[in-house]
């Protein structure tokens, strides 16, 4: 985990636009292909009927978390598990370090988790002295790069094949035009070892199922079922909100977050994890621990507008839509969640002030909301968010001053057709250094030009 | 406050003013016309789609049959635990880390999701570390719809299942679709009917 | 009929030539246009930036001004977006949620109340792209309605991949975020087909793309969608 910096976002994003077209590029055509995928998975499926499904299950269980968490701590210990709860990252690290120590954890191997990002936990575990092997394959590039996911679901779609042949090239010694069935055998080939030598995996959570005490994972490569499997300890964590009431409750979210994630009827490998292998079995973990994560969660529980945010499924859907994150991919924001439910979790999650621009990271167009399969308003949670950093006082000064004059104006017709006057006189080029506002224009679009006459003008010399 | 009390608390603050919403009810997998046929023809059509490879074996003789013939490619396997002895390939035995083939015996199937449902009992790494994954499932096995699997599922859960619907595949190498990454690359479901209770013509 | 037009603050200085067509296509259709002289801004941009107090002080302005109004016909998409929409829950009133109902983007006005779907002859021959803004799309639900028209005047409308995708306009984003803003906008440039010009029912989306253009020396014409229909009209 870097240290998040939403703060950086314009920048980070001119620099990306301006010096890497390939990213820009490889993100473009990712992000299409994954959101044609779910358009066409949607139009198999009612889907209007099944998102209003998930959003009430998912509606009730957060106005009943407390009972919901206590009744999926309930039975997963029944089940053997080790439960804990993590109020913050610092409190994960206490619990991964006790299990470390226990069982002088020496390799650990890992399935795709964006909590664990959020956490810090490959930097904690590396502290800890433990080497620590992504093994889903975007991960896996990642780490090689030493980048962070730009994706919730590729996280190394700004790379291209060319970048990744270069990279295999140099770690593992493929061809340098080396088709990608021979570069995805060499990542097998060299994670096979990991996953066999691994006393520890580690996984996120999709959802966890309170009444059998489910963790339910998705995916397509295997390497999650091979890291909960065949490690000694497995450790799974599992953000507070992921938890869904009744195991039957799978039937719908197995299938619509695939469908909405990657337009599959469901992902390749699904595993229900309940905990540690039975008596009358010859492999999987002896131990297993869920650690229930808050680290923001409960704050952002608290708002009266943004708590809607937490329904997300993390599909990327949206991300796969915002024509804002096209542009860009995911490291211009700063932080583990991008694109639109980047922008709405962390006005929560971080505070408000430092999850600026985020929310005004977004033109408003709506798209994001028409495919979230849990109808999360994404637009009207950017709104609020808007509107509460004004209420903060994080809102330019300026722009408060611009907007209380122009209200005051837009109230005394007169005025405000005067007005409409004079800034048709405006040399804009010339004042942009003087109004950001302008400046910002001009800096990338030619001024507007005013019509000769302003309609009111037009009317009162009368239509023909 | 602990790490649990403090996390409760802070919810019952959270939602203190919050109205309550209803469960809506059981998933219905609400859909546009169902593909015509049978569970059988609507696995098959999904796993196929997928890139799984489906055998349709009229009885278990044939089953056994089709084992014989396709292990007589391999030079070793590795056997689910509850795989029965007819199923079995006539092949050595060795670990599965090393198995050039995995031959498991699935729980059950899930027609609308094209899954084969696979029981921790059975053995996991038979399930994951062969680059061929050959999965026997009875006919009658195959549910309908996912809800109904998980509905027999929990009645009698493992340590762990797995829902394995297709080969293992990414396309996180510049959106080019590859396979076998981690788990089987390939992945062959044998679906086996029941006996049929007819006349039998060869009776003497 | 009679219907009041709200121009919008945009239009009046931008896009008065377009708010004059919309009165001749109305009253051409029969209908009789007031002009409520009181009129100012909708209050959309305060909106957007979280100015609530701003928002609501140029709502109830606005109320007042079309509260005798039987029909508000606006040529914008984003304003009558914000009317119907965003009105009556910046103001939880009989006022806000009356207005709502009958407020109006041109062409949704003339197919669903005027029931009107051909206006004559006078796009005969013309091949233009349209680029649907997305509040009018997603906020108003208003998606055919533009096309039938223009169709319906003998346009031909081609086919373009990012037609229903944000052009970068959002209000104050464009300037806020101009780097992808115009980004957004070229995305929209680069895969426009080869066409007489290119038309949309809101004036920033307008501005957005018309002014990336010209920064580019692209020759493309945007048109606004008022005009175009008066010319469907005329010829």
């Amino acid at each position: 985990m870097t240290t998040p910096n939403p703060g950086g976002y314009r920048a980070a994003a001119a620099r990306t636009l301006r010096d890497e077209p390939d990213v820009s590029a490889s993100v473009a055509s990712a992000t299409r292909t994954f959101d044609g995928h779910r358009t066409r998975a949607y139009a198999e499926i009612d889907a209007e009927r099944w998102r209003d499904w998930a959003r009430d299950v998912k509606t009730h269980t957060l106005t009943h978390l407390d009972r919901y968490l206590e009744q999926a701590e309930e039975r997963l210990t029944a089940n053997g598990v080790h439960v804990h709860w993590a109020g913050k990252a610092s409190d994960v690290h206490h619990i991964l370090q006790k299990i470390v120590a226990r069982h002088g954890i020496a390799r650990a191997v890992k399935g795709k988790s964006m909590l664990s990002e959020e956490l810090g936990v490959n930097e904690e575990l590396e502290r800890l002295g433990v080497a620590v092997r992504e093994t889903d394959l975007g991960e896996y590039i990642i780490q090689l790069l030493g980048e962070p996911p730009s994706h919730i679901v590729g996280p190394a779609i700004h790379k291209s094949l060319d970048d990744c042949r270069r990279l295999f090239h140099e770690r593992l010694g493929t061809a340098l035009d080396a088709e990608p069935d021979t570069l995805a055998a060499a990542a097998r080939a060299a994670l096979r070892q990991e996953f066999l030598d691994a006393d520890l995996g580690i996984s996120g959570g999709n959802f966890l199922a309170a009444d059998s005490g489910t963790v339910a994972l998705i995916e397509n490569e295997g390497n999650i079922r091979l890291s909960t499997s065949l490690p000694d300890v497995h450790v799974a964590l599992v953000g507070i909100e992921k938890v869904v009431p009744r195991m039957e409750d799978l039937a719908g979210f197995l299938q619509l977050t695939a469908r909405a994630a990657t337009g599959q009827p469901i992902g390749n490998f699904v595993s229900l994890i309940q905990g540690p292998r039975g008596a009358d079995e010859t492999d999987g973990p002896r131990e297993v621990h869920v650690v229930l994560v808050d680290n923001g969660r409960t704050t952002l529980l608290a708002d009266e507008t943004g708590w809607e945010a937490l329904r997300c499924v993390r599909c990327g859907a949206c991300l796969n839509i915002c024509p804002v994150y096209r542009q860009t991919g995911g490291h211009a924001y700063g932080w583990t969640y991008s694109g639109p439910i980047g922008a709405i979790l962390a006005p929560g999650m971080l505070g408000l002030a430092e999850a600026q621009p985020l929310p005004q990271a977004s033109s408003l167009c709506g798209a994001c909301a028409d495919v979230c399969p849990v109808r999360i308003p994404i637009p009207k949670l950017l709104h609020h968010w808007r509107e509460s950093a004004v209420n903060d006082g994080l809102a330019p000064a300026s722009e408060g001053f611009g907007m209380k004059l122009y209200a005051s104006l837009a109230e005394r017709p007169g005025a405000f057709g005067a007005a409409g006057s004079m800034l048709r006189l405006t040399p804009w080029r010339a004042m942009g250094s003087a109004l950001p506002v302008l400046g910002g224009w001009v800096q990338e679009r030619n001024a507007p030009q005013p019509s000769p006459k302003s309609f009111r003008r037009l009317w009162k010399e009368g239509i023909e | 406050m602990s790490g649990r009390d403090g996390i409760l608390t802070r919810i019952r603050d959270a939602l203190r003013e919050r109205e309550a919403a209803d469960h809506p009810g059981t998933f219905e997998s609400w859909r546009t016309p169902a593909v015509a046929g049978s569970a059988l023809d609507r696995f098959e059509a999904v796993f196929t789609v997928a890139g799984g490879e489906v055998v349709r074996l009229p009885n278990p003789a044939a089953a056994t049959a089709w084992m014989t013939q396709f292990g007589g490619e391999y030079s070793s396997a590795t056997l689910g635990t509850t795989l029965p002895a007819e199923l079995s390939p006539d092949l050595p035995q060795i670990d599965a880390d090393r198995a050039e083939l995995g031959v498991s015996m699935a729980r059950g199937a899930v027609a609308e999701t094209g899954s084969l449902l696979l029981d921790a009992r059975d053995g996991r790494r038979t399930q994951l570390l062969a680059p061929t994954h050959v999965v026997f499932v009875h006919a009658e096995d195959i549910h309908v719809t996912l809800l109904e699997a998980l509905n027999e599922l929990s009645s009698d859960l493992p340590s762990a299942i797995g829902l394995h619907s297709g080969p293992s595949k990414s396309a996180d190498i510049g959106q080019i679709l590859v396979k076998g990454v981690h788990g089987p690359g390939r992945i062959i479901a044998g679906i086996i009917a029941a006996e049929a209770p007819t006349d039998h013509a060869e009776d003497t | 009929m009679r219907v009041a037009l709200f121009a919008t603050c945009l239009a009046d200085q931008f896009f008065a030539d377009a708010c004059a067509d919309t009165v001749r296509l109305l009253r051409h259709l029969g209908v009789d246009v007031d002009f409520p002289e009181g009129q100012t801004c909708c209050g959309q941009p305060a909106h957007n930036s979280g100015h609530a107090p701003e928002a609501r002080r140029m709502a109830r302005h606005t109320l007042g001004v079309f509260r005798d109004a039987e029909h508000v016909v606006l040529p914008s998409g984003s304003c009558a977006g914000m009317i119907r929409c965003h009105y009556p829950e910046i103001e939880d009133s009989e006022a806000a949620r009356d207005l709502s109902a009958r407020t109006w983007e041109l062409s949704e006005f003339l197919v669903k109340v005027l029931e009107v779907e051909t206006l004559g002859h006078g796009l005969e021959g013309k091949t233009i792209a349209y680029h649907h803004g997305c509040h009018a799309l997603r906020e108003l639900r208003v998606e055919a309605e533009p096309t039938t028209l223009l169709r319906g005047a003998g346009a031909e409308i081609v086919e373009w991949e990012a037609d229903q995708e944000c052009c970068g306009f959002g209000g104050l984003f464009s300037t806020k975020l101009p780097e992808v803003s115009a980004a957004m906008a070229d995305r929209k440039l680069d895969s426009l087909p080869d066409v007489d010009f290119v038309t949309s029912a809101d004036g920033g989306c307008l501005l957005q793309l018309s002014g990336r253009a010209g920064k580019l020396e692209q020759p493309t014409r945007f048109r606004h969608l008022a005009s175009v229909l008066w010319e469907g009209v005329t010829g």
